[in-house]
């Protein structure tokens, strides 16, 4: 089989940190933080306040009244989104469909429609129920929808492993294109988790930060860390063999050369020993990609903001990069948008991808006071100018799976 | 090009837990389905299932554990346990980070999620269990199989709706194909069978009626009125050639080739031109090489509603032009119901032992010929034939088909 080279020609994004790809870069090289006092549902008894709340917007861009009303939130994000990646890449989607598939992953999909149907059930019966309850909530949805609204006929699924769901669409939607079996593929992923039952059953696991501070409960590498903020949102990229986006005379933003898995295979939440199974992630993207850690110029973290994952993370990239660990700026974009869960993957690798083109990267924000455990390089003053070959975003899920990714310059 | 060969085998289905009692119902024609005893169904004219009976999870699953996890979880674990000690797989001694586990689901912890969302609203946010984050997302299965066995490999889960168990071992395939693991436990795993996605398949008017339960499928008959859902879980080992061979592995078959498309069409409806399964089908001969006449055996989707059977039928005719007058097309959901994300898996399983035992098990319930459904459905009685090549293709809600295939191992 002869291999395809990667190359990525759009990108959408819907986060706390606004609607928009360039409204999302301008916030986040501004260090502006996007957590804010949660009022998509009602958290008055809950304990945690704070979230990373997609702004409310104008959602008939990509999708008409009546077919917003047959998706979840999640799938709405995840369609919007979609839909400005391929407005960016510009592929003649007539002629080419039924070679690009999609791929969207997410965490848990439509939890907040379940939940609303849950009520449906308990007060009004199960004849009551809406027979749009299954397909709205299923998480593959994301993926279908985008497919019908666009029309992709290719590869299509969603893929889950928590917190790295995102990131592994996009690494499995790579191996896709790379073996031949799309030109292009949409991928990314989306999680619309601000709902009373995600927010309660991840406060109960003490993931979540118990600070209702908008300004400082989302802090990676902070001494002060105590959890993570819940976020939603969405963030696809148009990935597509090279031939056919030089054929077509695409722009190209930037080339994926690497995608590494792994499972801890140790415990249902607590990362494994010194971030083994994270590292062992990094290494394969590295490899497969092959590079040396030296090579690599910047770090998208998973930098959740929880005690264990942001001293976990900081002893696997150590352990990838040996002393070079030192010198690679790493910044958390979940420091201004909250944990995206699903989305994290896709969010970020959008972020990662917009450093290279802009040879720029994105601060860590919140971080006053430095952890001893954490002693690396996290920007924490904010956007920094970095000349970047190669770049790597890492997702960390509960469940213990790991993926990694890494991005390169284009160069003709 | 790396090979892949199947080696071992588990299932839990309604039609036994194991895989000799699976596969001697099958041959012997026996229905697996029969009123719902789940819950109180008394809301329901016709409340029929396909349920796993008197299953035991303490047999393959920590005692502990098993308290808070789901049932889909525990098919997922029991079935993986099955497969591995089938293929004599000692994981002890093999390479854990060259195992990688890919069990997908249409829907996640269905029960685990319902059960805590009543606990949320009745006993308020603390009550909530602090396991269910860990334990609530479709990629939980994987993540316990891989704490259980070592399997420190790629580790994800996919979810393409009534296509998600065909999704996820085509993409294990895929795993090893390109060098990231040797082996992979793949699967497909589903536990519906609970009140309110019950009532919300009631509400889309896809379930079946009728007087007897027994004959509530009737696949590819004229009569035939719609599906029953049904629970389970399938798993294979497949297993790089080179890899089986040198621990001396009992081969069952060997994977040629797998694809999946998206109709792009409709989030309920499958397109009634059968485009997208049709596509998948003819990318899956194209992956696997193989030309249309080297099939002898399509486990079809073949799901009892009158649309699906009649659009998958066309797009057979439409890819294997004549070659499907000589075609064995059966549907095993008329005997273990549709089993939602386990289906693709739970079938490709059978498509397996087809090649393996020269045997192919019957559509039951066939008595009126629907004149839009004209091929060779082996109605009613299994039937000894030589199976060079087997398919299994699978069609989900949002628009997902997936179609694999597998071959004869003729023992070189």
């Amino acid at each position: 089989m002869d291999e395809r080279r990667v190359v990525i020609t759009g990108i959408g994004i819907v986060s706390a940190a606004g609607v928009g790809r360039d409204v999302n870069w301008a916030n986040l090289l501004a260090g502006k933080n996007g957590i804010v006092p949660t009022t998509l549902v009602d958290v008055s008894d809950l304990p945690s306040q704070v979230s990373g709340q997609v702004p409310e917007y104008d959602m008939s861009t990509y999708i008409d009244k009546k077919e917003l009303r047959r998706m979840d939130r999640f799938t709405q994000l995840a369609v919007s989104a979609a839909g400005e990646a391929l407005d960016q890449a510009g592929l003649d989607i007539a002629r080419d469909g039924d070679n690009i598939g999609c791929m969207i992953g997410s965490g848990i999909g439509g939890i907040g429609t379940l939940e609303q149907e849950f009520d449906v059930f308990f007060h009004k019966g199960a004849m009551r129920i809406s027979p749009l309850l299954v397909p709205m909530f299923i998480p593959d949805m994301a993926a279908g929808m985008t497919s019908i609204r666009f029309g992709l006929r290719g590869p299509n699924y969603n893929t889950v492993s928590a917190c790295a769901s995102g990131a592994d669409a996009l690494g499995t939607a790579y191996e896709v294109v790379k073996r031949g079996d799309a030109v292009a593929m949409v991928a990314g992923g989306s999680e619309a988790c601000v709902t009373r039952m995600s927010i309660a059953a991840f406060a109960q696991s003490r993931a979540l930060s118990r600070n209702n501070d908008p300004e400082t409960a989302s802090r990676p590498y902070n001494l002060e860390r105590d959890g993570f903020v819940i976020g939603e949102g969405a963030g696809i990229m148009v990935l597509e063999d090279l031939e056919h986006a030089q054929a077509r005379g695409a722009t190209i933003i930037a080339e994926m050369v690497g995608y590494g898995q792994s499972a801890d295979a140790f415990h249902v939440t607590q990362p494994s020993e010194n971030g083994e199974g994270a590292a062992r992630a990094m290494n394969m993207a590295l490899k497969k990609s092959g590079l040396a850690a030296a090579d690599i110029d910047y770090v998208n973290a998973h930098g959740t903001s929880t005690p264990l994952n942001d001293k976990f993370e900081t002893m696997s990239i150590k352990t990838v990069f040996g002393e070079s660990a030192y010198t690679v700026p790493i910044s958390s974009t979940k420091s201004m948008i909250g944990h995206t869960l699903g989305a994290a993957g896709g969010i970020e690798s959008a972020v990662t991808v917009m450093s290279i083109r802009d040879q720029k990267i994105h601060g860590t924000i919140h971080l006053d006071i430095p952890d001893p455990d954490c002693d690396l390089d996290y920007v924490p003053e904010g956007p920094r100018d970095v000349p970047i070959q190669y770049a790597m975003s890492n997702s960390l899920g509960f469940g213990g799976h790991n993926s990694s990714l890494v991005f390169g310059r284009y160069q003709g | 090009m790396r090979r892949i060969v199947v080696t071992g085998l588990g299932l839990i289905t309604p039609l036994g837990n194991d895989v000799s009692s699976t596969w001697d119902a099958l041959v012997a024609g026996r229905s697996g389905l029969g009123l719902l005893t789940r819950f109180d169904s008394s809301a329901y004219e016709h409340p029929i299932a396909a349920e796993v009976k008197d299953f035991d999870a303490t047999e393959h699953v920590d005692a502990k554990m098993l308290r808070r996890m789901d049932l889909s979880s525990a098919y997922a674990l029991a079935a993986s346990q099955q497969a591995i000690a089938d293929a004599r797989l000692d994981m002890s001694s093999e390479e854990g980070a060259r195992v990688g586990v890919l069990l997908g689901s249409g829907m996640g912890s269905a029960h685990l999620i319902v059960e805590q969302q009543a606990v949320l609203d009745e006993k308020g946010p603390r009550r909530v269990s602090p396991f269910l984050t860990s334990f609530m997302l479709p990629d939980t299965a994987s993540g316990l199989v891989a704490i259980a066995t070592g399997a420190r490999g790629p580790n994800f889960a996919i979810t393409a709706a009534c296509a998600t168990g065909g999704a996820s071992v085509g993409e294990a395939a895929e795993i090893i194909a390109r060098g990231d693991a040797e082996v992979m436990i793949a699967g497909g795993f589903e536990a519906p069978l609970q009140p309110i996605y019950y009532a919300g398949f009631n509400a889309m008017k896809a379930l079946a009626e009728h007087e007897d339960p027994k004959k509530a499928v009737r696949p590819f008959d004229l009569t035939r009125n719609g599906f029953i859902l049904g629970e389970g879980a399938g798993v294979l080992i497949l297993e790089e050639l080179e890899h089986a061979k040198a621990r001396g592995a009992r081969i069952y078959a060997e994977w040629c080739g797998a694809s999946t498309s998206n109709d792009a069409y409709d989030m309920v409806a499958a397109s009634e031109d059968g485009h997208g399964i049709g596509q998948a089908m003819r990318d899956a001969l194209k992956r696997a090489a193989l030309a249309p006449e080297t099939i002898d055996y399509i486990n079809a989707h073949g799901t009892g509603t009158p649309l699906n059977d009649r659009v998958e039928t066309a797009a057979i005719r439409d890819v294997f032009g004549e070659h499907a007058d000589a075609l064995m097309v059966s549907s095993t959901k008329s005997m273990h119901g549709h089993m939602m994300g386990a289906a693709g898996a739970v079938e490709a399983s059978i498509a397996v032992l087809t090649c393996h035992h020269g045997v192919v098990p019957p559509t039951i319930n066939y008595e009126t010929p629907d004149p839009a459904c004209d091929l060779d459905y082996v109605p009613n009685e299994a039937r000894t034939a030589e199976v060079r090549h087997a398919m299994s293709t699978s069609v989900g809600l949002g628009g997902h088909n997936s179609a694999i295939i597998f071959g004869r191992w003729e023992g070189s």
